[in-house]
């Protein structure tokens, strides 16, 4: 094995980097909302009417906050929202799809808006889809729904393997800023799911109880056990359309380094957008999730920095394929 | 030849936005629309003053309910398809205390930063024909004394102690005095600016 075209040794633990992201953003959309809530009481100035469950709630938020911060009425008041938009330290950040689905319903561009998904706009550009696999909090849920398919299968119930064209969601995407266009409301958000799932935690802690997207959500959830795995992301997401869009010349992007390739289709087998990495097939839809490198036994898989993918570099030198091709 | 592959292409295409419309047809269907009676469901303060204006700048985030410290601000759960989580106040639950934190924190131009005395979320209407001290049924003045604004907005009439009159030109509609109330039927509530302050019974 050639030394020099080993993969950078971070790059196989950024998968677990990964999922500490995804589930340090989760507890945020769970924390959030408990916070509100308890600020909502700090500012009511009644804890002695408070009922003995509040007042439960009230010590422990206290107890957890205390250390960090002085005045939980101002100061929790820092870090507010959702992933569909969010208040962080004063600076307003927002998804591109809420800027798109804003400007189809409205139809005019309201700048100081745009402004506020610029750095999730250059993000994307740099890093491709990496929102889908890094931070979405229904990528939290779907891939623990992919654990669940799994050992589903030790039981007997079979998973759905089924494969669509691509191509839908942009097609989704384009229904759904026709539709906000002609009934002037953000109707995108109504079917994505970082979106339903920040809403839905919202009106479960603080209004009482789920909402409807709660159900749309499980029919995604069964659609992925069922149908196809993490079908939703794959061929129905507008968000993810978008993202893809606008990630398509990303700068960094995995690449395959042939020398150290065996053929032995892991990386094929853990994707979990269905992409094809053993045959250098990336293409826009990759975001960027690390979970081939982590998987690759042989250090194959290594970060690049270039706008396209590589051409097809044939079977890996590894590989029986190669091997015997070599000796004729 | 030409024509067919034309046709084929042409139901390719319509077959695939139809597909792609399901979806949408999913959630729209599990989330009825909602018609917001005016009195009971104010858009919170600074909020475009055209319905249709409002809902098409409103993303439905959630913040403005998130940053409300009397947590008044609150979302169709199960229905308001027609508008995505857009907020609306009840003040006969809970009533704005205008703190403006929401027109700060939200991202669009659906609600936007103002004075207190600037907003215009309705205006309050009372009932000489239910209100306790205008039936001269006792004393009472809670909404005087709860008005975020003061006299600016509300006051009693002179010589007459304790009967309520609002000023059409300060009632902004915040709705605290519609929770203050204490009379069951609710005498005092938020309408529309322009409909006048107090309630012509047509009998």
């Amino acid at each position: 094995m050639n030394k020099e075209l080993k993969s950078f040794f971070l790059w196989r633990h950024l998968n677990k980097m990964r999922w500490l992201v995804l589930s340090l953003v989760f507890m945020m959309l769970v924390f959030l909302p408990f916070a509100h809530v308890y600020q909502t009481y700090v500012a009511s100035f009644s804890y002695d009417l408070l009922n003995p469950s509040e007042k439960q709630l009230y010590d422990f938020m206290e107890m957890i906050t205390s250390p960090f911060i002085n005045d939980p009425a101002l100061d929790l008041d820092a870090i507010k929202g959702n992933t569909w938009s969010g208040n962080f330290f004063g600076y307003k950040i927002s998804d591109p799809l809420a800027v798109v689905g804003q400007i189809a319903a409205g139809l005019t561009i309201y700048w100081p808006f745009f402004l506020t998904a610029i750095i999730p706009i250059v993000l994307t550009i740099i890093f491709g889809r990496f929102f889908c696999g890094w931070i979405c909090p229904a990528t939290f849920l779907y891939e623990l729904n992919t654990i669940l398919s799994l050992s589903l299968q030790r039981i007997g119930i079979k998973a759905g393997k089924k494969r669509f064209d691509r191509r839908l969601k942009y097609a989704v995407l384009a229904i759904g800023l026709a539709i906000s266009a002609f009934t002037g409301a953000v109707l995108v958000s109504m079917i994505y799911p970082p979106a339903i799932i920040g809403r839905e935690i919202y009106f479960a802690t603080a209004l009482g109880g789920f909402g409807a997207g709660l159900l749309f959500f499980i029919l995604t959830i069964l659609f992925d056990l069922l149908v196809s795995r993490r079908g939703f992301c794959r061929y129905v997401c507008p968000g993810g359309a978008l993202y893809s869009m606008l990630g398509r010349f990303r700068l960094f992007r995995i690449k395959r380094i042939v020398e150290n390739c065996n053929d032995c289709a892991k990386c094929n087998a853990v994707c979990e957008f269905g992409l094809d990495p053993l045959r250098d097939k990336f293409g826009q839809e990759c975001n960027n999730c690390t979970a081939c490198i982590a998987v690759c036994p042989t250090d194959a898989l290594t970060f690049n920095i270039k706008i396209v993918d590589e051409e097809n570099q044939g079977p890996g030198h590894l590989g029986k394929a190669y091997l015997k091709n070599d000796n004729k | 030849m030409q024509r067919r592959n034309f046709l084929q292409q042409l139901i390719m295409a319509a077959s695939t936005f139809g597909v792609a419309s399901i979806p949408y047809a999913i959630a729209r269907l599990s989330v009825p629309g909602s018609t917001p009676g005016y009195s009971v469901h104010l858009r919170p303060p600074g909020a475009l003053m055209n319905e249709l204006e409002f809902v098409k700048a409103c993303i439905g985030c959630g913040l403005c309910g998130e940053i409300c410290p009397p947590k008044c601000i609150e979302f169709d759960k199960r229905e308001g398809g027609n508008a995505v989580n857009a907020p609306y106040i009840n003040p006969e639950n809970k009533a704005c205390i205008l703190c403006m934190k929401c027109t700060e924190v939200c991202p669009t131009e659906a609600l936007t930063e103002m004075l207190r005395e600037q907003v215009k979320m309705g205006i309050a209407q009372i009932d000489r024909a239910a209100c306790y001290p205008w039936v001269d049924r006792g004393v009472c003045g809670a909404c005087v004394a709860i008005c975020p604004l003061g006299d600016k907005a509300i006051a009693f009439e002179f010589a007459n102690m304790y009967k309520p009159y609002i000023k059409e030109e300060g009632c902004v509609g915040c709705g605290m005095c519609v929770e203050i109330c204490p009379h069951p039927s609710l005498p005092i509530r938020i309408v529309k600016p322009g409909k006048g302050s107090v309630v012509q019974h047509t009998v």
